[in-house]
């Protein structure tokens, strides 16, 4: 257990960078390049860490704060996660819903920061991703709450491993939740089709035009909160599809491992061939993502028998 | 005692008549706030020990000309309401010594404003203990005459005068309904007091549902519940920022506290009775930040968040009464408990909310988003303090509308309810819950972005000062409950422990605790952590650069080009543009060189409102034009009118039967 929790340390310092360094690699691959190092986003940082922050003089102390709220709910977020597929740093009874409103926080923290300075463009950014994710936040609720339903599990680390005593529709219920989670994994951190990391054009930014005026630390707090997010997003749907998660042994640890990297795969396949949806189709994307969140809690009804 | 309690009537009418006497404003001010503060420590002191425990306090009065006898019995349902009305209302009155001070100054007097505060307390007083129908209706009527006075605190403005008689009608049309059910009750029971209301009603009669229903919409249009919330959002705006407050915070409370005593006495509720209230109560939430996300009048937006928040502590109450009516101990005591925790949570961060936009007002002369922006350069602590409020409204860790929110979640989420269906219903609920916490993020943050943060963009607005103390230190005070429940939640549900031991099921406040304790350690940690990041940002400040905002090249940026309120909320209007319609003027340039400059308004007007309006002005059409083909002989007048004193005539000789 405690290597297990060890590992866990381990995991969340070095895989974010990892995984945002093979998101990238696989995007450069795609379009014929050899691409950045993996571990790019650590050089990034360190650069970072080296400069000092530039503050806008329309800026607030709000300004300057936000990064590390943001930060600071990113690591609340993943200490609950199962990062390993079992056992996450910290567990308690709904901590999904905790797991959701920290996330809410951080994203509040950094929309009040893109409104403090005073541009439009943040201000774009803000509005577009106070739209998305309210959108959202029902999609979350109801994957989570479907998969606690079926398993009849509180916790963040029970309720995403498969149980044997899950009823019938258990099988109906997690492809649908991965479904709706990898909707969710897209739009929270900023990927194609719904939003693009790596333009600078206001017609197609969301996260990014948020965070144009941040600089130096506060830019790497940043970067390292979305890296997080993108880690533990990642690991939530490796845990989904893990058929040995929740064993704590090496072989599940490992798969899981495994799967994150494949989540990064397909997240940066997807980024290189999909194009960003035009805005107005993005809440139509997330309610296919709410459709199928919908059915796997419909699902949990479903049961050897049928009927109530 | 009871009677300390009831001593505070008189003591507060006395103050009510001598703030109007006394020709000074502010001793009229001191006057109203030292009988409020008497008042409040002779009820502290009487409710305390109810808070603790301890049995209902009773009293028996025998008036036998008119009423008969009139029982009074405080118990800790009306011990908690009580507990914290009278000293947020006292907190007001201070406010509004500070708010109104521009007004006194040009000679204005306020007597007559500080009484009706007093008056409001005093009825606060009399409808949390009676236990005698005529009696609760007297002190209902006279919180919302007082309330209506208080708000039309700007009479010589004619959209504030229909504004306050829009509330007054909507506030009697309540009053009837409620007249109709304690009507109903009276006949069956030959009597005027809740005791024997209880017994009726505790009783499986098919009038049971019917009572349930008249009740709940008499009580429903006092807390402003959709749809009946169509005065809330005029009389928000007109009132004054303190009267807003009290009646957002603490007067429409008592539409709760009625709603939850009669159903008490209703015993072990059906179960279509919880799902309705949860279906009322997540519409109520779902119409209410959806209001709330679009406004650009601060003080409106705070309005429809209230019906909100109201809609969620039903979400919780209708939770309780299906883990009631199911035999679930822990669900029921979650519901409730979550419920009524919500309900103080809302009074002490909305009332914070509206001292601030109050502040606002008093600073700019303005509560239009559209032209506010960096206020906060100039008055910070305003500004934090509206933070906090902000954060706390949108159920934000680690303060206290979080931990609210989290023990309904608790109960919706537990997987307790005796079918899998009806689980997937509450899962269901749940996700409303989660989107209307999410919209509600989005509201306050356009709200507090476009407010404060950013730069004016409105240059012809004065440049604002912080108010001054008697009006910040009533939002310190609240702030400080706010953080204190957030980090604290257990002090909010000791005074919760006896009036929850009021529900017959075996289940206590810990219950619902126990699970949810390391939850809370987590939020202290988290709070920790935040704390650290500030240190570490002020640590910070030290070594920075300070330049202009990055404008992509463009170098000529004015405040004019900033994000507005309405562009904020825009594509979301658009999604639900069929709940939330928006109307639009606009007189668009046609020419290549305009002569003239061209305009655009829009705002979203309540689409409750509007329709009532239509359909009340269609029936008026209608019986103007049926009044019309009357033919004016008299032959037909007087066969007409005999025709209805036949009617009137035998309705009451057969109204003298018994059915």
């Amino acid at each position: 257990m405690v290597i297990l929790r060890a590992l866990n340390v381990l995991a969340l310092l070095v895989m974010p960078l990892v995984l945002t360094g093979l998101v990238n690699r696989v995007k450069s691959l795609w379009s014929g390049r050899k691409g950045p190092p993996l571990v790019q986003l650590a050089y990034d940082l360190l650069r970072l860490l080296r400069k000092v922050s530039v503050y806008s003089s329309t800026t607030t102390p709000v300004f300057r704060i936000a990064p590390w709220v943001f930060l600071v709910t990113a690591f609340g977020s993943a200490v609950v996660t199962p990062l390993l597929g079992a056992g996450s740093l910290v567990s308690f009874p709904f901590d999904f819903v905790w797991f959701a409103y920290v996330w809410a926080l951080g994203r509040v923290a950094t929309m009040l920061a893109a409104l403090d300075t005073g541009s439009s463009f943040e201000g774009m950014g803000a509005a577009r991703e106070a739209l998305f994710s309210s959108l959202l936040e029902p999609v979350l609720f109801l994957a989570m709450g479907a998969l606690s339903l079926s398993s009849g599990a509180r916790t963040l680390s029970t309720l995403l491993v498969p149980h044997v005593s899950a009823g019938n529709g258990s099988g109906l219920v997690r492809l649908c939740s991965v479904i709706a989670l990898f909707v969710v994994l897209q739009v929270e951190s900023a990927r194609m089709p719904v939003d693009d990391p790596a333009t600078h054009l206001e017609l197609t930014m969301v996260h990014e035009v948020m965070i144009l005026d941040h600089s130096g630390p506060d830019l790497a707090a940043i970067q390292l909160g979305s890296a997080i997010k993108l880690y533990v997003g990642a690991a939530i749907l490796a845990t989904l599809l893990n058929p040995w998660a929740g064993a704590g042994t090496a072989v599940s640890a490992s798969v899981n491992f495994g799967l994150c990297l494949l989540v990064a795969v397909a997240v940066g396949t997807c980024e290189s061939l999909i194009a960003r949806l035009k805005l107005r189709a993005v809440p139509v994307y997330i309610a296919i993502a709410l459709a199928s969140a919908a059915v796997a809690l419909l699902a949990t009804a479903w049961r050897a028998g049928g009927g109530p | 005692m009871l009677t300390s309690v009831l001593l505070s009537i008189p003591l507060l009418l006395l103050g009510a008549v001598l703030a109007v006497a006394l020709p000074s404003n502010r001793a009229a001010a001191t006057v109203a706030a030292l009988t409020q503060a008497i008042a409040s420590l002779l009820v502290l002191g009487a409710v305390t020990p109810l808070l603790r425990g301890s049995s209902p306090l009773e009293l028996t009065w025998s008036w036998p000309l008119p009423l008969g006898q009139i029982a009074f019995r405080l118990d800790a349902l009306g011990a908690f309401f009580l507990a914290w009305s009278l000293p947020m209302t006292l907190v007001g009155t201070v406010y509004a010594a500070g708010y109104l001070r521009p007004y006194f100054s040009k000679g204005r007097h306020g007597g007559p404003h500080f009484a009706l505060l007093n008056v409001v307390s005093a009825s606060f007083v009399l409808i949390y203990s009676t236990q005698n129908a005529l009696v609760f209706l007297l002190g209902w009527e006279i919180a919302a005459v007082a309330a209506w006075l208080l708000v039309i605190w700007d009479y010589r403005n004619q959209k504030i005068r229909f504004a306050g008689f829009n509330y007054l009608v909507s506030t009697h049309v309540g009053l009837f309904v409620l007249v109709a059910a304690f009507t109903l009750l009276h006949s069956k029971t030959e009597s005027r007091d809740f005791a024997a209301f209880g017994r009726y009603l505790s009783q499986p009669t098919p009038t049971r549902g019917t009572l349930f229903l008249l009740l709940g919409t008499a009580f429903a249009l006092k807390s402003a519940f959709f749809p009946f919330h169509t005065w809330l959002p005029r009389a928000h705006s007109a009132a004054p920022a303190h009267v807003s407050a009290l009646m957002s915070g603490v007067i429409h409370k008592a539409g709760l506290f009625a709603f939850l005593r009669f159903t008490l006495l209703m015993g072990r509720p059906d179960e279509w009775m919880g799902w309705s209230v949860l279906a009322f109560g997540a519409l109520s939430a779902f119409f209410g930040v959806l209001y709330t996300s679009t406004q650009r009048d601060l003080k409106r937006l705070l309005g429809y968040s209230s019906t909100e928040n109201v809609g969620i502590a039903a979400m919780g109450f209708g939770v309780g009464y299906l883990g009631w009516s199911w035999n679930s101990p822990v669900l029921a005591i979650c519901g409730f408990a979550g419920g009524l925790l919500h309900i103080l949570n809302h009074a002490l961060f909305k009332c914070l909310l509206f001292y601030a936009a109050g502040a606002v007002y008093r600073a700019v002369h303005s509560v239009d988003l559209e032209r506010l922006g960096g206020l906060a350069k100039r008055m910070p602590a305003t500004t934090a303090l509206f933070l906090i409020g902000g954060l706390a409204i949108s159920g934000l860790p680690p303060l206290n509308g979080f931990f609210s929110e989290i023990i309904i979640y608790s109960g919706l989420l537990s997987g307790a309810a005796p079918s899998t269906s009806r689980n997937v219903a509450l899962v269901a609920s749940a996700a409303g819950l989660a989107f209307v916490g999410a919209v509600s993020a989005l509201s306050i943050t356009r709200a507090f972005g476009i407010a404060f943060l950013g730069s004016a963009r409105d240059s012809s607005l004065p440049i604002g000062q912080e108010p001054p103390a008697t009006m910040w230190l009533p939002m310190v005070l609240h702030a400080a409950g706010v953080i204190t429940i957030g980090l604290w939640p257990g002090l909010g549900l000791s005074l919760l422990r006896s009036t929850l031991g009021l529900i017959p099921l075996h289940a206590s406040v810990d219950d619902v605790m126990r699970p949810l304790l390391p939850m809370l350690d987590a939020s202290r940690v988290l709070a920790v952590f935040l704390a650290l990041a500030g240190v570490v940002c002020v640590l910070r400040g030290r070594a920075s650069r300070r330049t202009a905002t990055w404008g992509c090249g463009y170098s000529a940026v004015t405040p004019r080009m900033q994000y507005t309120g309405s562009s904020f909320s825009q594509q979301f209007a658009r999604i639900f543009e069929s709940f939330v319609p928006a109307l639009r003027r606009e007189q668009v340039p046609t020419e290549f060189f305009p002569q003239q400059p061209g305009h655009v308004h829009s705002h979203h007007p309540d689409p409750v409102e509007q329709r009532m309006f239509e359909v009340l002005g269609q029936g008026e059409d209608f019986v103007v034009q049926a009044a019309t083909r009357i033919p004016e002989q008299p032959r037909f007048a007087f066969a007409a009118g005999l025709i209805a004193l036949l009617l009137i005539g035998a309705l009451l000789l057969g109204s003298g039967q018994r059915w």
